[in-house]
């Protein structure tokens, strides 16, 4: 257990790159949040715009994510700001389709009365439906976080901050006596993080959900 | 103005439909009355509504609220004019009753204090204690307390005109009927022009001041009061629509406050028997009705049950049958064969004893209905040119 006692003798360092990874994650999902749920609100209700959002999605997530990241290397150079690029583009299908879904489920008779009692359609987006696909909304979200954390890993290939400088480093000297056991503590503080950033959630969808919609 | 609705030839096509949704509808709606649309599914009738507060867009055709040509004017100003009761009820799950019933005043911009006020009164109005209900959420109620907030979300900013497309269709046959007859008994105060759709001719029947009836081809086949539509049906679609038993329907039209109520001998339930059994050899009755001291109808009691040894407070017939007194024959008759002793106690909104219904009162109400729209066809036929009452109905 060679990992475990690196991981006690070195809370600092550990605990440092796990703050730096977590960051990164949360940086690239509240981006991607932001360009998935615009897309999302402006495709939910054309069935068409709708499953051509959620293909072009889904087709940039199975890019190999070495490839994009040789890809915006070009563009960004070394360092955070290509990685993040990446990270966004890989959390985007969780949360495109998540918010399309979440909207398209909203029962048609609850707008059918917000309509009928004249809340115009933009009033029922922000006031009925928004809230009402809360909850599926955050549920992409973490889904995206999960993908992003263990993504952004191989980002430390490209000069990202985070855990992933730590398997690297491990990986150069492998055939050393620790190397080994630094690449698992790295994984198992990976593990860590992306349980951190789900109790995260998790704390979100219960403060930010109306009592109403909980059960 | 007379007419609060007038829709002039109100058509619907649905693109790549060859068959009009709804073909050429002309209707006046009279302030204050309840008109129900009513007719087969697919014959219309709903998107008819809908066209009224512009859900659907008509294709061609005018709609004329309170005088004001409103097929073009902004729809969400529109509908804010309008009462919508749908249904699913579609109340927002993830406000609490208060904010539900109070979402047009929001949108109208009323003060706080104003809106609080406003939802309380209306919470009451529908029976739905304020301080129970208020922060509850639409989950925690019943279908029947659901449909209840939705009338009461419609009424909020008391529009003059109500839409409601089969409010009480998801609801239990009990429970629909006490939301009927409490309805009716709302509209006589709030005074509203209400369009009601129904695919159900007895609910038609009973809720209608006037009923428009939608046939197969998406056009009114007749408009007329139920008395009308029930005596003279203006075409065969109409007579099959209302059915067998038109006789027995028109018990719909009739309120227990309309008829002569029967008498029935009642004590105090607190009452000495021998003084009990003294009254029912009196009157050639089998049962006493026992009341309280509100004079709430409370047990029956018989001769053997009051010569029963163990005689107290508990012995007897509990009183199952009773009816409000806005309740129709229709209603006093079911009640009436359900009930042991065989009638239906009428009582007013307070509970309390007001008479009773057994069949010589339904026998005398159906022979008076009968003599009364013979007479009135006669007349019709006396004053109209020939052929009118067979063609156009009233």
């Amino acid at each position: 257990m060679g990992w475990l006692e690196y991981m006690i003798d070195n809370p600092g360092r550990l605990i440092g790159l796990g703050v730096e990874h977590a960051t990164l994650a949360l940086i690239a999902v509240a981006v991607s949040g932001v360009i998935g749920a615009t897309v999302g609100v402006l495709t939910y209700r054309r069935p068409v715009a709708a499953s051509i959002a959620t293909a072009v999605a889904a087709t940039m997530l199975t890019i190999p994510s070495f490839a994009l990241f040789g890809l915006v290397l070009v563009w960004f150079g070394l360092g955070n700001t290509g990685v993040v690029v990446t990270l966004v583009v890989y959390a985007l299908l969780p949360i495109v389709r998540n918010t399309i879904t979440g909207l398209q489920e909203v029962d048609p008779a609850i707008t059918e009365s917000a309509l009928g009692m004249g809340l115009s359609p933009r009033q029922v987006l922000l006031r009925v439906e928004l809230p009402l696909a809360w909850p599926v909304i955050i549920a992409g979200l973490r889904v995206a976080t999960m993908l992003v954390v263990s993504i952004l890993a191989i980002g430390a290939y490209i000069g990202a901050d985070g855990l992933g400088n730590e398997i690297f480093r491990a990986l150069s000297n492998i055939g050393s006596v620790w190397a080994f056991d630094v690449a698992i503590a790295a994984t198992v503080s990976i593990v860590i993080v992306a349980m951190v950033l789900e109790a995260f959630w998790v704390l979100v969808d219960r403060l930010t959900t109306p009592r109403g919609l909980r059960d | 103005m007379d007419a609060m609705i007038r829709l002039e030839a109100l058509t619907k096509r649905y693109p790549g439909q060859e068959e009009l949704a709804v073909d050429n509808v002309d209707m006046e709606i009279r302030p204050g009355e309840i008109v129900v649309l009513v007719g087969p599914s697919g014959c219309g009738k709903t998107t008819t509504l809908k066209m009224i507060n512009r859900i659907i867009e008509p294709t061609s055709g005018r709609i004329i609220l309170e005088g004001e040509d409103v097929t073009d004017v902004n729809p969400d100003r529109l509908r804010r004019r309008i009462g919508y009761v749908i249904q699913q009820v579609g109340l927002f799950p993830h406000q609490t009753i208060a904010s539900n019933v109070a979402t047009v005043p929001k949108l109208l911009g009323w003060g706080k204090e104003r809106i609080t006020a406003r939802v309380d009164e209306l919470l009451e109005m529908v029976s739905l204690e304020p301080r129970i209900y208020r922060d509850r959420y639409p989950k925690e109620l019943s279908g029947g307390q659901r449909q209840r907030v939705g009338v009461a979300r419609a009424m909020a900013a008391d529009p003059p005109v109500m839409l409601m497309d089969e409010p009480f269709g998801a609801i239990d046959p009990i429970t629909r009927d006490r939301l009927q007859n409490e309805f009716l008994r709302l509209q006589e105060e709030i005074q509203k022009t209400i369009v009601f759709v129904t695919h159900d001719i007895d609910e038609a029947i009973k809720m209608g001041d006037r009923i428009a009836i939608f046939g197969d081809n998406h056009r009114i086949q007749q408009f007329a009061t139920p008395e009308a539509i029930l005596s003279q049906p203006a075409n065969e679609f109409v007579d099959d629509f209302t059915g067998t038993g038109a006789s027995l329907k028109r018990l719909n039209l009739v309120r227990v406050r309309d008829v002569d109520l029967g008498e029935w001998p009642t004590a105090i339930s607190s009452v000495r028997r021998e003084d009990a059994l003294a009254q029912l050899d009196e009157v050639d009755q089998a049962f006493l009705l026992l009341v309280d001291s509100n004079r709430r109808p409370v047990r029956w009691v018989s001769r053997r049950d009051l010569s029963r040894a163990d005689w107290n407070q508990h012995v007897g017939l509990p009183v199952r049958a009773q009816v409000p007194l806005n309740a129709t024959l229709s209603d006093a008759l079911d009640e009436m064969l359900t009930s042991s002793v065989g009638v239906a106690i009428v009582v007013d909104d307070g509970g309390a004893y007001r008479g009773i219904v057994d069949i010589d009162t339904v026998m005398t109400a159906v022979n008076t209905l009968r003599a009364e729209t013979r007479e009135r066809v006669a007349v019709a036929a006396w004053h109209a040119p020939a052929g009118a009452v067979e063609e156009g109905g009233a």
